[in-house]
């Protein structure tokens, strides 16, 4: 949602300017679009006059009132919130404390998450916003550094190709995996091409490492599909909105996605909704809302159906918050409620931004800075031109910027440096993987020629363009025979992955298990779950909670160039 | 069955401490869940399946981290271990808006409860039925 290059409006307007003038108007900062506040339509961060008062009436263990509505006059909104998210047993007690007093607990260390987690369970989502308007960036920072449901912070990639590649999927994949993300996502320009790109990407984590959990985002009966299959091990766009008739309009209610929600994890399957600020401005129906207060009942909407989780941050609509006063604070201050109601938070930082670099790093450091469940919910692990969910805020270009922030601010975003000869042995084994497994499934072939071009490619651009029409019939017979993880399993272990087979097996075993669908699940590389049940976030205050140490502190202190200390004439391996 | 008492603290994860409790719906144990196993066919795609039982304990080790919601969650999962792949979609479908009428939101209840003994998911869908009646977001009959 960026802005297209807007015509310099001082040029040519017969008025003398100066050059410094001149110079900063061709930043690139100024190519992104901002706007005035207009509340009427929810153009407006977090403080519109037609946001409500906080208030709740309960009677009979039952919420009459909320918000200043009473039941009778309910959206289903509303009543979902006001029945499933809210604790009609604690609400009248917490919404009697001040929203500044509940402010300060969410930033004084002395205050546990889980006595924040008490209070926050009786509140409604006009208080949320007033608690919220309380805090400005560094509050809503030290709040995150609390609130984040899992002690150690996590990344997710997106692995996507412009042209739909499948083996590009699977290299991107695989070095993802060896970088340390968590978790990846992919998703397709031709729809058609999923089942083989979601394989690749499936195949390709689980090289080397493993352990990253992946998913591909589709409309939601397919995206089940594939999951149901095994071919995705987690699920995320399950979106959700803060008005009805949006709501009515992405032909869902609080009812369905609560369904669908209980349908995954029938499954065994992870799974989380997606929301973010602006989506209902962009979607023309915000109701004078401000975006923050849309956002909150959205938030309270994934606690009220039970998912474990929410990606949230605005995500595909960053341009909107991005473009209103104070809007990049709402868009940090949505992350910091939806951990402080016990969600899972996958944290945004997904689709381009800005066209500023400065601007990209800002919008970036209120997540990466207190750590989040998962800093981005989709950093692109190819060029931005290779991103299909619209760009990212942080691609492939970025990583040795990225992972040399982390070093100076001793700060996890948990990516880390790895040595091209590793990068490019973990390539080499997921294309020769994917080679394999479509010549044991009978797909279309893969060269040697392509797989060489893939390893050593940086995007699309590079590679030998695949037989669209025939990797088309593939993906169907994919659906037709109904291949599954299994299937791909013993793929990898009849051509000889056996190590490939063992990960994704391991994978496929936690859905038996069901350990994924506790709040903020990862696997760790040793293919161990880890979630707030067993790595709760402890933090309370200076010298406790998750700081960067031992081999976690000596493997982010490796860069591309780093001189040594012991021969300033060479370069640490 | 009664489900054993669990303490999250000791036995989560449970595919790392509680392995003797976790077993596939065709009654294999998750440590027979081998490469060998899937080679020989003898673990299929049908065995990579939660159950009911292991969801339960998933809900008892939510709702002992004091997530409500979440454990109320796997446990209307619990319940949907039981209807098809396809049924499930086509419920959710029926649940979306405009989509169903009173009646046949109730006759999905009334198949939830009798079929499935999943009560847990009637109650879901009566409500929705309730809620959207009087946010008139049923279909208007045929």
């Amino acid at each position: 949602m960026t802005a297209e290059a807007i015509q310099n409006p001082k040029a040519g307007d017969g008025v003398r300017h100066s050059l410094r003038t001149q110079v900063l108007e061709n930043r690139p900062v100024n190519l992104d679009g901002f706007v005035e506040e207009w509340p009427e339509v929810g153009m407006v961060a977090m403080d519109s006059p037609f946001d409500p008062q906080p208030s709740v009436r309960v009677e009979n263990g039952v919420i009459v009132e909320m918000d200043g509505v009473e039941r009778a006059d309910f959206d289903f909104i509303d009543q979902f919130i006001a029945d499933k998210a809210i604790s009609a047993e604690v609400a009248e007690q917490a919404m009697a404390l001040s929203a500044q007093d509940i402010a300060r607990m969410l930033v004084d260390p002395a205050v546990t998450r889980q006595e924040v987690i008490a209070v926050t369970n009786g509140l409604t989502p006009a208080k949320l916003l007033a608690v919220a308007k309380n805090l400005n960036i560094v509050e809503i920072m030290m709040g995150m550094q609390k609130m984040r449901a899992r002690r150690t912070p996590a990344n997710q990639g997106h692995c996507t190709s412009a042209r739909d590649n499948p083996l590009q999927v699977a290299c991107d994949a695989a070095e993802a995996s060896i970088r340390g993300f968590s978790e990846v996502e992919t998703t397709l320009g031709v729809v058609r091409y999923a089942p083989l790109v979601a394989m690749a990407q499936q195949i390709g984590s689980q090289v080397g490492t493993g352990g990253p959990l992946t998913q591909c985002a589709l409309e939601e009966a397919t995206e089940l599909d594939l999951g149901m299959r095994g071919i995705t091990g987690y699920a995320e766009t399950i979106s959700v909105y803060g008005t009805e008739p949006v709501f009515v309009d992405g032909d869902d209610t609080p009812w369905s996605k609560a369904f669908l929600a209980g349908a995954y994890a029938s499954r065994g399957i992870k799974m989380r909704f997606t929301s973010g600020t602006g989506s209902e401005v962009q979607m023309g129906n915000a109701q004078g809302k401000s975006m923050l207060y849309l956002e909150i009942r959205c938030i309270l909407i994934a606690k009220g159906a039970g998912v474990q989780g929410l990606q949230n941050g605005s995500i595909s609509c960053i341009g909107v918050p991005g473009a209103v006063p104070a809007g990049i604070r709402a868009v940090a201050a949505e992350n910091l409620i939806a951990s402080s109601v016990d969600l899972e938070c996958a944290s945004g930082n997904d689709q381009s931004f800005s066209h500023s670099p400065m601007r990209r790093t800002a919008r970036l450091m209120p997540q990466m800075m207190p750590g989040t469940d998962f800093v981005c919910s989709g950093y692109s692990t190819m060029p931005n031109y290779d991103d299909m969910f619209a760009g990212s805020n942080l691609d492939s270009d970025d990583y040795d910027d990225f992972n040399t922030i982390q070093r100076d601010l001793q700060i996890d975003g948990g990516l880390r440096h790895v040595k091209e000869s590793e990068i490019l042995a973990v390539r080499t084994r997921a294309a020769q993987a994917l080679q394999a497994v479509f010549r044991y499934l009978d797909l279309p072939p893969i060269t040697d020629a392509e797989i060489d071009t893939a390893v050593y490619a940086d995007g699309s651009k590079e590679l030998i363009p695949r037989d669209v029409l025939e990797d088309l019939k593939g993906a169907q017979q994919v659906m037709d025979r109904n291949v599954t993880g299994l299937d791909l399993v013993k793929a990898l272990e009849a051509t000889g992955f056996s190590d490939v087979a063992e990960n994704l097996l391991a994978v496929l075993r936690q859905r038996v298990s069901g350990d994924l669908l506790q709040t903020s699940a990862i696997l760790t590389k040793d293919l161990q779950p880890l979630s707030a049940v067993n790595d709760a976030n402890d933090y309370a205050g200076p010298g406790t909670g998750y700081r960067p140490s031992g081999a976690r502190w000596e493997e982010m202190k490796k860069l591309r160039h780093v001189t040594s200390a012991s021969n300033p004439e060479v370069e640490v391996e | 069955m009664t489900q054993p008492t669990l303490d999250p603290a000791v036995d989560y994860p449970l595919s790392v401490h509680r392995r003797d409790l976790l077993f596939t719906p065709t009654g294999k144990s998750i440590d027979d869940i081998t490469i060998e196993a899937v080679v020989s066919g003898d673990i299929q795609a049908t065995d990579l399946r939660i159950t009911p039982d292991t969801l339960r304990l998933q809900a008892q080790v939510s709702e002992k981290a004091g997530r409500k919601q979440l454990g109320a969650n796997l446990r209307r999962a619990a319940e949907m271990t039981a209807i098809s792949d396809s049924r499930v979609l086509e419920i959710y479908n029926a649940l979306r808006p405009n989509a169903s009428t009173k009646a046949e939101l109730e006759a999905i209840a009334e198949e939830l409860r009798t079929q499935y003994d999943a009560n847990l998911l009637a109650e879901l869908v009566l409500e929705a039925a309730d809620v959207y009646e009087r946010r008139d977001i049923l279909a208007t009959g045929e």
